[in-house]
C-alpha cells in the first residue's frame, strides 16, 4: 500500500469512489463521495474493505469482544412493527458522563464531526468506523423503563433533539417509552430522554429500519441526518449487535461506562443470506473479456463475499452476499464487482456488431431541422428559453379566460408555469438585447409549449420576433423598420419549405395588435399560427420601448407536419411557349382585400392565366378619398401552343369586367 | 555645382513627391511654363552668358529641358494608367451581406452529436418532455423511496396533463430515458439510438447549474454486446468531438439502470492533464456517464436479459459545450444575447 494519501486516494478513487479532497494537516484526511448504492463505504471499515481488495492485504477490523452479562438495570424492549424495524438491539450501560479523551475528540474532528461527550462521541465515532448509526437514551427519563417500537398515534408530536416540536402520523415509526416518543426511529431522538452531564443509566439503541419507511419520513418532517442518510440507503441487518458490542468495547477503554443487565436482541425474523450464482461465461459476455478464475475468487472474497465452486456445465462460483453489501442482489452485481477491482483500463475497446438497419428519423425532427433551416437562412438567430416562465408573462398568452399549467414544487415565481406559447421567452429575450443597446432583433425558437387550461398539452411549436430595421445596415441606402409584411413572408417561406399551402384571415388574436395580426390557416382551414404585431403594453411590461414595433409569428410544428403535402412530388416541366403579360390599374375601394381581388380574377380567368401579382398600391391625388389605385400584373401562357394577343386581351378584358361587377372597381 | 544641376536635382525632389495627376501638372507648370517657368527663365538669361560659354550652356539648358519634359510624360503617362476606369467603384467600401442568422450554440452541438452516432450507425428518437413516474423513474429500476431518485430533484406538474405522445404526465422529465423506454416497449432489439433532448431538474440557476438542460442519452442492444463495445464506442465519439489527441478512461461509478456502471472521463486540455482550475487539480474532466444496462431495465420493458445485453450513455450536452468553447458561465446559454450567440457559425 503507497504511503502517499493521493496516491491512495487515487486508486480508490477509480474503484468508484469519487474524491472530494485529500487533506495532508495536521494528519491524513481523505474525504470520498459515495455513491448511493454503497452505504456500506459511509464508513472507515467499508473504505479499508476496498483498500484490502485493491493491495491485497488482510482487513483488520475493530475490535469487539462479546459484551458479559451483568445482572441489574431492567430494560423492557417492545417491537410492536417488525416491518418497519426488522431488528432492534439495545443494551444498558451505567455511565459517566465526560469529556472525550484527545485521541477520540482528534479523529472526530477530523473526520468533521464535532466532539460533545464520551457517550455522545463513541455513538458517532462507532457510526463512522462501522457504519451503524446508533442512538442512547437517559434510562431514567423513559416512562416505565420501556422502549416501543411502534407507529405514530394520530396527532401524537415529539420534540426532536434540535429542540423542534413536530406532529407526527401512523407513517411514521417512533422508539416510544410507556406513553410518549422519544425517537424518529432512524432520523432523530427526542429532547425529553437526551443524555445529560447527570445520567446515570443509558439505553444504547442499535437497530435496522425499513429504507424506505426511514426516507419516507426524512422527507415529510424534512430532516435529514447522518443516521437517516445511512438507514434510507439499507443499513446492515447484521451489524446491529456489532454496534452495541464495538460501543462497550470503547467505553470500557476510555472509562465512560459498563454495560448492566442482558443484551437484547429483537429479531423475529432473521434475514437469509442471498446466494448467487456466477458464471465465467457471463462474465466474459458482459465485460467482453475473460477474467482469470483466480482473480474473480480473491476479488469477491477480499470484499467479504463467500464465493464456493459451482461448476456444472461450465466454470461458475456460488457466492453468499454478506449482509451489509445492500447493493448486491443479482449476477450483474456481482460481475461489476468484478469489473470494478480487476480494472475497467484492462478490457479491450471494440465495436458492436450492426446486425440490422436502424428505422428512419422521426419526421418531426426532419421538419424541425428544416424550419431551423429556413430561418436561419432569413436572418434569425436561434434562442434558446426555458419551458417554464413568469405567470403574468405567460397569462396574456393563454387562451381566453384560463390558466397556465403550473408546476407544483416550482424552483422560484420565476418559472412558476409551463409557458403556453414560445413567445414569452422570445419576448423577454430580445428585451434583455434591447437593454445591451440592441435594436434590430431577428429571434427564434423551436421547442415544446403547453397551451392552457382544459386544452393544456405538450405541442411543438416555433416561433419568431422580428424587430427594429429590416434591411441590413448599409452606407447605401436608409433603414427601413420591420412591418407585417417582412414577417409574413418568413412565414410563408416556412409553409414553402414544409409544403404546405397557407391562407392568412385578419386574427383577433389578443396578445396581437388588432388590424396587424393574421391567423394562419391550412387548405382545410385547420389552424396553423399567429403572426403580427404584439401588443405594446406587453412588450413595454418585459423592459421593451412601447414605441419599439415588435412584430413575432407562431406556428404549430405538428399542425404545419399535418398539412404538408409531402416530399413525394413530381417536378413540372419547363414552360416551351412564351407567355404573354398584361397590367392593369384599377380603382377599388381601399377595404377590398386582395384575396378577395385574386380570388374574383382567378375565378374570371382561363387556365392560361399563371400568375396574380400586386405591383403597386397608390392612394393620394388623383385617387378618390377611401378608394385605391391598384396595380396587377397578369402573366398567361399555354402549356401547349404560343398564346395570341387577342386571347390575352379576351382574357383581360373579362377580368376587368369582372372586377368591375362584383367590387365596383373602375380601370384607370 | 552649377545652376542646370541645382535645378535638376530641384526637379527630381518635385518630382518625387507629386503623387497625384494635378501635382504633376503643378511641377510641369512651376519648370515648363512659358510665362516664369524655371527652366524658360534659364533660356531667357541666356543672354547674359559670356558669348563663348553660351553654345554649351544652352545646349545644358536644352537637354535638362528634354529630361524635364520626358521624366512628367512618363508620370503622367502613369498616372493615366492607375486612374480608374468609368463606372469603376470603391471595392474597400463594405459590401451589402444579406443577412443570415446564428444557430444556437447548443443545437449546434447537439447536430454535431448527432451526426456522429448516426455515421455510427445510430437512430435518433424524439420524445415527449412531460412523462409519468412509470416511463421516467420505476421502468428504469428506481422504484418510489428510492434513495437514488435523490440524484435527479424531480419537478412535478400540480395536474397531470396530456404529453407529446398523448399520455398523462405528472412531471417534467429529469432525463431522456423515458424515450428509450418507451422505443424498447415497442420494438424488440437490437436497438441502436440516441436520445436527445431537455430535460429538467429542481437545480438552482447559477454559473454551473441551470434548472432545464440538454441531454444526449444513447442505447444499444442487442445478443452480444459489452463494457468492451461501450469503451469502443464512445472512445470514439469523445475522440471526435473533442480532438484524437484527449485520453480517455473509465471510472467505476453509480446509476440505478445501469450494472456495471462507468464514469467516462477526458484528459483536460487546458492542462494537458497536468492539474489546474477547470479539472479540479485532477488533470481529467467528466463528460459523461455510462453502463451495462441493468437486467431490471429488460425486463420492465419484456426483454429477455440472459438472452439480451446492453449499453447506455447519457452526457449533458451544455457542459460539452462549456469546456469545448470555454464558455465560463453556463446561463449564457439561455440569455440570448446576439452578441454571444453571433460568435457561433450559421
Amino acid at each position: 500500500m503507497p504511503d502517499n494519501p493521493d496516491r491512495i486516494a487515487h486508486e480508490i478513487s477509480l474503484r468508484g469512489f469519487e474524491v472530494a479532497a485529500v487533506e495532508s494537516l495536521p494528519q491524513p484526511v481523505i474525504d470520498f463521495e459515495i455513491t448511493a448504492n454503497r452505504p456500506d463505504c459511509l464508513s472507515h471499515v467499508g473504505i479499508a474493505r476496498e483498500a484490502s481488495a485493491i493491495w491485497q492485504l488482510p482487513l483488520a477490523l475493530p475490535e469487539a469482544p462479546a459484551i458479559p452479562a451483568v445482572a441489574g438495570a431492567d430494560l423492557d424492549v417492545r417491537l410492536e412493527a417488525p416491518d418497519l424495524c426488522p431488528r432492534y438491539c439495545a443494551q444498558v450501560f451505567e455511565i459517566k458522563v465526560g469529556p472525550s479523551p484527545q485521541w477520540l475528540a482528534d479523529r472526530l474532528s477530523a473526520a468533521g464531526v464535532r466532539p460533545i461527550s464520551n457517550i455522545v462521541d463513541i455513538t458517532n465515532y462507532v457510526m463512522l468506523e462501522i457504519g451503524q448509526p446508533m442512538h442512547a437514551f437517559d434510562l431514567e427519563r423513559l416512562g416505565g423503563r420501556a422502549l416501543v417500537i411502534r407507529r405514530a398515534s394520530p396527532g401524537e408530536r415529539i420534540r426532536t433533539l434540535d429542540g423542534v416540536e413536530r406532529a407526527l402520523d401512523q407513517d411514521v415509526l417512533v422508539i416510544a417509552d410507556a406513553t410518549h416518543a422519544n425517537a424518529v426511529a432512524g432520523v432523530m431522538g427526542g429532547h425529553d430522554s437526551e443524555i445529560g452531564s447527570s445520567t446515570r443509566l443509558m439505553a444504547l439503541e442499535s437497530a435496522y429500519f425499513h429504507p424506505p419507511s426511514v426516507r419516507r419520513t426524512s422527507k415529510r418532517l424534512g430532516l435529514k441526518t447522518e443516521a437517516s442518510i445511512r438507514f434510507e440507503r439499507g443499513g446492515d441487518v447484521g451489524a446491529a449487535p456489532a454496534g452495541i458490542a464495538r460501543a462497550a468495547a470503547l467505553m470500557a477503554e476510555i472509562g465512560a461506562g459498563v454495560p448492566r443487565g442482558a443484551f437484547i436482541d429483537r429479531y423475529p425474523a432473521p434475514r437469509i443470506q442471498t446466494a448467487i450464482r456466477l458464471r465465467a461465461s457471463r462474465i466474459a459476455r458482459l465485460l467482453g473479456q475473460e477474467v482469470p478464475a483466480e482473480a474473480v475468487g480473491r476479488i469477491l472474497t477480499a470484499l467479504g463475499f463467500e464465493v464456493a465452486t459451482d461448476n456444472q456445465a461450465e466454470t461458475a462460483w456460488r457466492v453468499t452476499v454478506p449482509t451489509f453489501r445492500v447493493d448486491v442482489a443479482r449476477e450483474a452485481d456481482l460481475i461489476e464487482e468484478v469489473g470494478r477491482h480487476y480494472g475497467f483500463d484492462r478490457l479491450p475497446t471494440t465495436f458492436p456488431v450492426l446486425s440490422a438497419p436502424q428505422p428512419p428519423p422521426p419526421s418531426s425532427l426532419v421538419h424541425e431541422r428544416r424550419v431551423r433551416h429556413v430561418l436561419t437562412a432569413a436572418g434569425f438567430s436561434e434562442a434558446s428559453t426555458f419551458a417554464f416562465i413568469e405567470r403574468e408573462a405567460a397569462q396574456p398568452f393563454c387562451a381566453a379566460d384560463s390558466e397556465p399549467a403550473a408546476i407544483a414544487n416550482p424552483l422560484s415565481e420565476k418559472f412558476a408555469v409551463l409557458r403556453p406559447s414560445l413567445l414569452p421567452g422570445l419576448i423577454d429575450s430580445a428585451a434583455h438585447n434591447r437593454k445591451r443597446e440592441r435594436r434590430d432583433i431577428q429571434l427564434y425558437e423551436a421547442g415544446s409549449r403547453f397551451g392552457s387550461g382544459a386544452a393544456a398539452a405538450e405541442g411543438r411549436a416555433v416561433a419568431l420576433v422580428w424587430s427594429g430595421a429590416a434591411n441590413g445596415p448599409h452606407w447605401s441606402a436608409p433603414t427601413r423598420f420591420v412591418d407585417f409584411f417582412d414577417v409574413k413572408g418568413v412565414v410563408e417561406q416556412i409553409c414553402a419549405a414544409l409544403a404546405v399551402t397557407a391562407a392568412f384571415v385578419p386574427s383577433a388574436t389578443p396578445f396581437l395588435v388588432r388590424g396587424r395580426a393574421a391567423d394562419v390557416r391550412a387548405a382545410d382551414g385547420r389552424h396553423l399560427g399567429i403572426v403580427g404585431q404584439v401588443l405594446p403594453a406587453i412588450v413595454e411590461a418585459r423592459g421593451i420601448p412601447a414605441m419599439d414595433e415588435v412584430f413575432a409569428a407562431e406556428l404549430d410544428l405538428q399542425a404545419l407536419a399535418g398539412a404538408s403535402a409531402g416530399d413525394d412530388k413530381r417536378v413540372e416541366s419547363l414552360p416551351r411557349f412564351p407567355s404573354i403579360v398584361r397590367d392593369i390599374s384599377m380603382l377599388v375601394d381601399d377595404t377590398l382585400p386582395a384575396a378577395a381581388v385574386r380570388d374574383t380574377i382567378r375565378s374570371a380567368a382561363p387556365p392560361t392565366l399563371v400568375s396574380i401579382a400586386e405591383f403597386d398600391r397608390y392612394q393620394g391625388k388623383g385617387v378618390p378619398d377611401g378608394r385605391l389605385s391598384l396595380s396587377l400584373r397578369l402573366t398567361y401562357r399555354a402549356a401547349d401552343r404560343t398564346l395570341t394577343d387577342d386571347e390575352a386581351q379576351a382574357a383581360t378584358e373579362k377580368i376587368v369586367e369582372a372586377l368591375r361587377t362584383r367590387h365596383n372597381a373602375e380601370r384607370r | 555645382m552649377s545652376d542646370i544641376d541645382k535645378l535638376r536635382q530641384e526637379f527630381e525632389r518635385d518630382l518625387a513627391a507629386a503623387a497625384t495627376d494635378a501635382a504633376l501638372r503643378v511641377v510641369r507648370d512651376r519648370y515648363l511654363a512659358r510665362k516664369d517657368g524655371l527652366v524658360s527663365n534659364l533660356l531667357k538669361g541666356l543672354g547674359q552668358v559670356p558669348p563663348g560659354e553660351r553654345p554649351r550652356v544652352g545646349q545644358q539648358v536644352n537637354q535638362l529641358k528634354a529630361e524635364i519634359e520626358a521624366a512628367l510624360e512618363a508620370r503622367l503617362a502613369a498616372a493615366a494608367a492607375a486612374r480608374p476606369p468609368a463606372g469603376a467603384v470603391d471595392v474597400t467600401l463594405p459590401g451589402r451581406q444579406p443577412r443570415l442568422g446564428h444557430r444556437h450554440p447548443l443545437t449546434l452541438l447537439r447536430d454535431r452529436i448527432e451526426a456522429i452516432f448516426t455515421r455510427f450507425g445510430f437512430l435518433v428518437l424524439d420524445g415527449p418532455e412531460l412523462e409519468d413516474d412509470y416511463h421516467n423513474f420505476e421502468a428504469l429500476n428506481m422504484p418510489p423511496e428510492h434513495p437514488a431518485r435523490d440524484m435527479q430533484d424531480t419537478l412535478y406538474l400540480a395536474a397531470p396533463i396530456r404529453s407529446a405522445v398523448g399520455s398523462p404526465a405528472t412531471l417534467l422529465r429529469t432525463h431522456t430515458s423515458g424515450m428509450q423506454i418507451r422505443h424498447m416497449e415497442s420494438s424488440p432489439p437490437p436497438v441502436r439510438l440516441i436520445a436527445p433532448g431537455r430535460v429538467y431538474r429542481r437545480d438552482q440557476f447559477d454559473l454551473t447549474h441551470t434548472p432545464m438542460f440538454t441531454q444526449v442519452e444513447g442505447l444499444v442492444v442487442g445478443e452480444d454486446v459489452s463494457l468492451a463495445d461501450l469503451k469502443g464506442t464512445l472512445t470514439a465519439f469523445v475522440r471526435e468531438l473533442f480532438g484524437p489527441e484527449r485520453r480517455v478512461r473509465f471510472r467505476p461509478s453509480f446509476f440505478p439502470y445501469t450494472e456495471p456502471s462507468a464514469e467516462l472521463d477526458i484528459s483536460c486540455a487546458s492542462c494537458a492533464g497536468a492539474g489546474c482550475q477547470m479539472c479540479k487539480q485532477s488533470g481529467w474532466l467528466e463528460i459523461l456517464g455510462s453502463g451495462m444496462v441493468h437486467p431490471a431495465v429488460f425486463e420492465a420493458v419484456g426483454y429477455d436479459p440472459e438472452r439480451y445485453t446492453g449499453f447506455a450513455f447519457g452526457m449533458g450536452i451544455e457542459r460539452v459545450a462549456l469546456l469545448k468553447w470555454g464558455v465560463e458561465d453556463i446561463r449564457l446559454f439561455y440569455e440570448n444575447d446576439l452578441r454571444f450567440l453571433e460568435q457561433f457559425p450559421l
